[in-house]
């Protein structure tokens, strides 16, 4: 019966946060290009325009890869890097959510970039992203540097937070695209 | 040389005279991805003697092919500075204003290469 509530609990859950699509879990490269086409099908269907539902799969891709590239939490058999994935429904546009375990040790940098990230305005931020260009990728970074960047030039409005567990720091991640 | 247009790569065809880049770009790993085309494309341009066309109409790239376009502008640039005539036409839609700021911030560091934003009237997106 408990089991029972449970799933019907986060059914319920899902109904009500108007939750499109959500992955928790392992992922990879091969994962995303599996599930980039229901996420694209789940954004074309509702009544939104070509514009928005191409920001929102950007910043979806730029947040899957940084839980596949920066998740500290791996998979025992294949160090498949662990992290949840989310896109819902919001006021007036949609809510892309990811939450993943960081290095302890990064955290600091990364929470300056996100600060400055979140006060810079669309020109600000367009400047920054050419500079990252040119300047090429920062040492610690797999990708090019630039994908907190994008992010932030494509969503409206973003939050984060640091979040002590028992297995490390979670890093949330909170990006709303309209 | 034509590399086939995947779910997460744009077609790319080079010919003598000219190059084209068409699709979506967010693959795997694009360094894995870029290097072949790149050499493609520089070999192409070594022998190339008449103007050198470059089309690019992209809908989607992330954040890690963006230094892959930087660097492939880059080394457009360099080659022009060279000698090479090169014409590069960055295609976008009309709607799409990601795509025409994405164009006009690569532009701003080209000056040996004659660049264009083009738009495209209608979606020829399959």
């Amino acid at each position: 019966m408990e089991k029972n509530k449970d799933t019907l609990g986060l059914h319920t859950f899902m109904q009500d946060r108007k939750t499109l699509f959500c992955y928790s879990g392992p992922l990879t490269e091969d994962l995303l290009t599996t599930i980039s086409n229901p996420v694209r099908h789940q954004l074309s269907d509702k009544e939104t325009e070509e514009t928005v539902s191409k920001r929102v799969f950007g910043v979806f891709i730029e947040q899957a890869q940084n839980i596949i590239r920066y998740s500290t939490q791996k998979t025992k058999s294949t160090g498949d890097s662990i992290g949840t994935i989310a896109i819902s429904v919001a006021e007036d546009g949609f809510l892309i959510e990811a939450v993943n375990k960081i290095d302890e040790n990064k955290r600091d940098v990364l929470e300056a970039t996100l600060v400055e990230l979140s006060v810079a305005d669309q020109k600000a931020l367009r400047q920054m992203y050419k500079q990252r260009l040119r300047d090429g990728p920062p040492e610690d970074s797999e990708g090019a540097g630039l994908g907190f960047i994008e992010m932030a030039r494509r969503v409206k409005h973003f939050e984060f937070n640091f979040v002590e567990s028992e297995e490390g720091a979670l890093f949330v991640y909170r990006g709303w695209v309209s | 040389m034509k590399f086939e247009k995947t779910q997460r790569t744009p077609l790319v065809e080079i010919g003598s005279s000219s190059c084209l880049i068409k699709g979506e770009c967010y693959p795997e790993n694009i360094a894995e991805w870029s290097g072949p085309v790149l050499e493609a494309l520089k070999k192409t341009l070594a022998d190339a003697n008449t103007e050198f066309n470059v089309d690019i109409e992209l809908y989607y790239f992330n954040s890690s092919s963006a230094k892959f376009l930087f660097d492939f502008f880059e080394f457009l640039e360099e080659s022009a500075e060279e000698g090479k005539k090169i014409r590069i036409n960055w295609r976008y839609r009309a709607e799409d204003d990601t795509m025409l700021e994405a164009g006009e911030d690569f532009q701003e560091d080209i000056t040996a290469c004659e660049y264009n934003l083009v738009i495209v009237e209608y979606a020829s997106e399959e």
